[in-house]
């Protein structure tokens, strides 16, 4: 009796290894979903920007063109700019609300509910609001009239700065909207940690800036690790709010000269390809990059 | 080395709630103290006062005769033993043990010296370079202790440091633990929920409940002791049994009556009860100190038949009931005693204990 038992709870040798299919089976409507609606198109566009906008055959005339266009290299600067600025900034005030709201005082879930506010808002709308509002009578001029912090004859020409300016203008609009999503990872991220972790940095000699820096944002670093890298992904894709308040080609960016030859103008879709290549290009080798430097690839050995 | 005196400590959370209420204590020099009670009346409160991760409502902690209770955790010299650990998972082993150290600012020989002394103490040397998340639970208690004793504090805390670990390892970190204390002599405050773990540790236990301390003393003292019927009652397995008795007086002589049998209080417990006659009483006794004959003795006191019989191997737990109520005796192994015989019961006079039946404090010799 117990022999046979014993034989039936051996793994059966023959038959068909279900076990190790089945995963496969699983996951498969997702591989063909992929292969159709995302790598087909993804390949087509690379051949694509390969060709000539009219006839066929092989060319590397788009990217040349690109290459050789002041506008190109101008865009590439305002997104490096704009990337390193507005991540850094968002990220601090960002990390810095979650740390305050993380507190729990009272009102602190009222601020949490405020401080959401701005990632609800479209994009489009976003954009009409702070353009109506840096117009030179816009509801800003107003408003700082109105404080009397500044008098009739000194409007701010907010529109009207140096490229740098509105490149800053727009890092700041941009960041009243993102600072609340990237909060939001860091608020969960912190929310995970558990509280004596945190009272163990202190009761073992920490001050709050000690405990914070080799305790909390150790132990965030997942947290942190996504909200930088999406974030850092969507930077370097920014386009519509720079032309919802300035229009095309005033502060030139990468996603938008993509935007700017597909939609603008006419003939010119290869040459759009070509650009969006370039794009997925950045994205690719920089979020690469940043994970590697951050360690995201370490996994087990270390973490 | 240092003492550690509570005086009039409280902690109120929101408006209502009290988790401590006045707590008074002194721990001596030395001294490993052990607070006592069922989970929520006030242990992790007050410990978390002591080590300054609560802010104090009302009262004075004073560590070494100062006054501490306004100072951050990091300036009052004491450490800590987590419940959940606490082990940070981003630092190896070594580093969590060396952590405080390196806040201190020590030379790396010093710290390297303290993190191998106390870590062949709590034997984990082999695992100094592991994470913590590839040790087992034991493990990753040893290496909290480590942290925690690496500092050298004045006053160590420990939250049921043991709580989480399997029966048999708990019992034999018992152990451990008061040989590492035999060894640092590090003045300890160490909570608990678990009776035994306290008296087979604490030089002194002090027993809480609803926020405040209800007794302290040795372990013989809160349990031959008792204050009140509810130290009675939470020490000692199984608990004391209370028996409802009335006092009447017969011939001129003082008798304890309830439904089933009445006797005569002699000696001490003459001179407690003399002035209740006519009154109602509790009559508490411990398991073990009743006896159970198979034969009618001059000492039984009544007779009754065996409801069930817990065999424990060491002894023998007999259960009979008495006034709708199981009363447990706790018996030598041998003779066995069978369920539905008749047994004849008697009392170790001089262990039995009297309660008010109001107040549920004991009564004493007036
Ligand atoms: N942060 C808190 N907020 C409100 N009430 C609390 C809090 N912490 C503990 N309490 C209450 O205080 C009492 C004592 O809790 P605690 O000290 O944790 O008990 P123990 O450690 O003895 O189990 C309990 O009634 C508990 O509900
Ligand atoms: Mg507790």
């Amino acid at each position: 009796m117990t022999l046979n038992q014993s034989v039936t709870l051996e793994p059966h040798k023959s038959g068909f290894p279900w076990k190790k299919v089945i995963p496969y089976i699983l996951i498969a409507p997702t591989v063909i979903y992929y292969i159709i609606f995302w790598i087909r198109p993804v390949l087509t566009s690379i051949i694509q920007s390969f060709t000539p906008e009219i006839g066929t055959g092989f060319t590397v005339e788009n990217y040349s063109r690109i290459f050789n266009d002041p506008v190109f290299w101008q865009a590439v600067v305002n997104t490096g700019i704009f990337v390193i600025i507005s991540v850094t900034l968002e990220f601090v005030v960002a990390f810095g609300l979650a740390l305050i709201i993380n507190k729990k005082f009272k009102g602190s879930s009222l601020l949490l509910a405020i401080a959401l506010i701005p990632m609800a808002l479209p994009p489009v709308a976003v954009g009409a609001m702070w353009s109506s509002g840096f117009a030179t009578y816009g509801w800003l001029n107003s408003l700082l009239m109105s404080m009397g912090l500044i008098g009739e004859g000194e409007k701010i020409l907010f529109l009207a700065g140096s490229d740098f300016q509105s490149l800053m203008l727009i890092i700041i609009i941009d960041a009243w909207q993102v600072i609340p999503f990237m909060m939001t990872i860091l608020l969960a991220g912190l929310q995970g940690i558990p509280k004596e972790s945190i009272e163990a940095g202190y009761v073992f000699g920490g001050t709050r800036f000690k405990v914070l820096r080799k305790i909390t944002m150790p132990m965030l670093k997942p947290s942190i690790q996504t909200a930088l890298i999406l974030r850092i992904i969507s930077a370097i894709q920014v386009w519509l709010i720079i032309v919802l308040i300035f229009g095309f080609r005033r502060i030139p960016v990468l996603l938008e000269e993509v935007v700017f030859f597909q939609e603008q103008v006419q003939n010119e879709y290869k040459l759009a390809l070509a650009y969006s290549v370039i794009v997925a290009l950045v994205v690719s080798v920089v979020a690469v990059f940043y994970l590697k430097v951050s360690g995201a690839f370490k996994g087990d050995e270390e973490q | 080395m240092a003492t550690l005196k509570l005086k009039n400590l409280s902690k109120r959370y929101g408006k209502t709630v009290w988790g401590a209420k006045d707590i008074n204590l002194e721990v001596n020099d030395k001294e490993f103290i052990v607070l006592l009670g069922p989970s929520g009346c006030g242990k992790t409160t007050t410990m978390r006062m002591i080590a300054g991760l609560e802010e104090v409502t009302q009262g004075i902690i004073y560590i070494d005769e100062k006054d501490v209770t306004f100072l951050p955790p990091r300036k009052r010299d004491i450490s800590m033993v987590f419940q959940s650990y606490a082990v940070w998972p981003h630092l190896t082993v070594s580093d969590n043990i060396a952590f405080p150290l390196r806040l201190k600012n020590l030379k790396s020989a010093e710290i390297e010296k303290r993190v191998k002394e106390v870590s062949s103490l709590t034997k984990i040397e082999e695992y100094l370079e592991r994470f913590p998340r590839q040790l087992s639970g034991g493990q990753r208690q040893r290496v909290a202790l480590a942290r925690a004793l690496v500092v050298q504090p004045k006053v160590f805390l420990m939250d049921e440091p043991l709580s989480n670990l399997d029966a048999k390892l708990r019992v034999k970190m018992r152990t451990e633990m008061k040989a590492i204390h035999k060894k640092t002599q590090a003045t300890t405050v160490f909570v608990t929920h678990d009776q035994a773990e306290a008296m087979s540790m604490a030089d002194r236990i002090v027993i809480m409940k609803d926020g405040s301390i209800v007794q302290e003393g040795s372990t013989d003292d809160v349990y031959f002791d008792c204050e009140d019927m509810f130290v009675a009652g939470f020490i000692g397995t199984p608990p004391t049994n209370f028996l409802s008795m009335e006092l009447g007086e017969k011939n001129g002589k003082l008798l304890l009556v309830n439904s089933a049998f009445s006797f005569e209080p002699i000696g001490e417990n003459y001179e407690i009860l003399k002035n209740y006659s006519g009154k109602q009483v509790i009559m508490g006794v411990r398991p073990e100190s009743m006896q159970v004959f198979k034969e009618k003795k001059p000492e039984s006191v009544f007779s009754r038949e065996v409801l069930v019989t817990e065999p424990q191997g060491s002894h023998q737990i007999v259960a009979i009931e008495l006034d709708d109520q199981i009363v447990k005796i706790v018996a030598p192994p041998f003779p066995k005693v069978n369920p539905g015989e008749i047994v004849h019961i008697g009392f170790e006079h001089d262990r039995i204990m009297f309660f008010n039946p109001e107040t549920e404090k004991r009564i004493r010799k007036a």
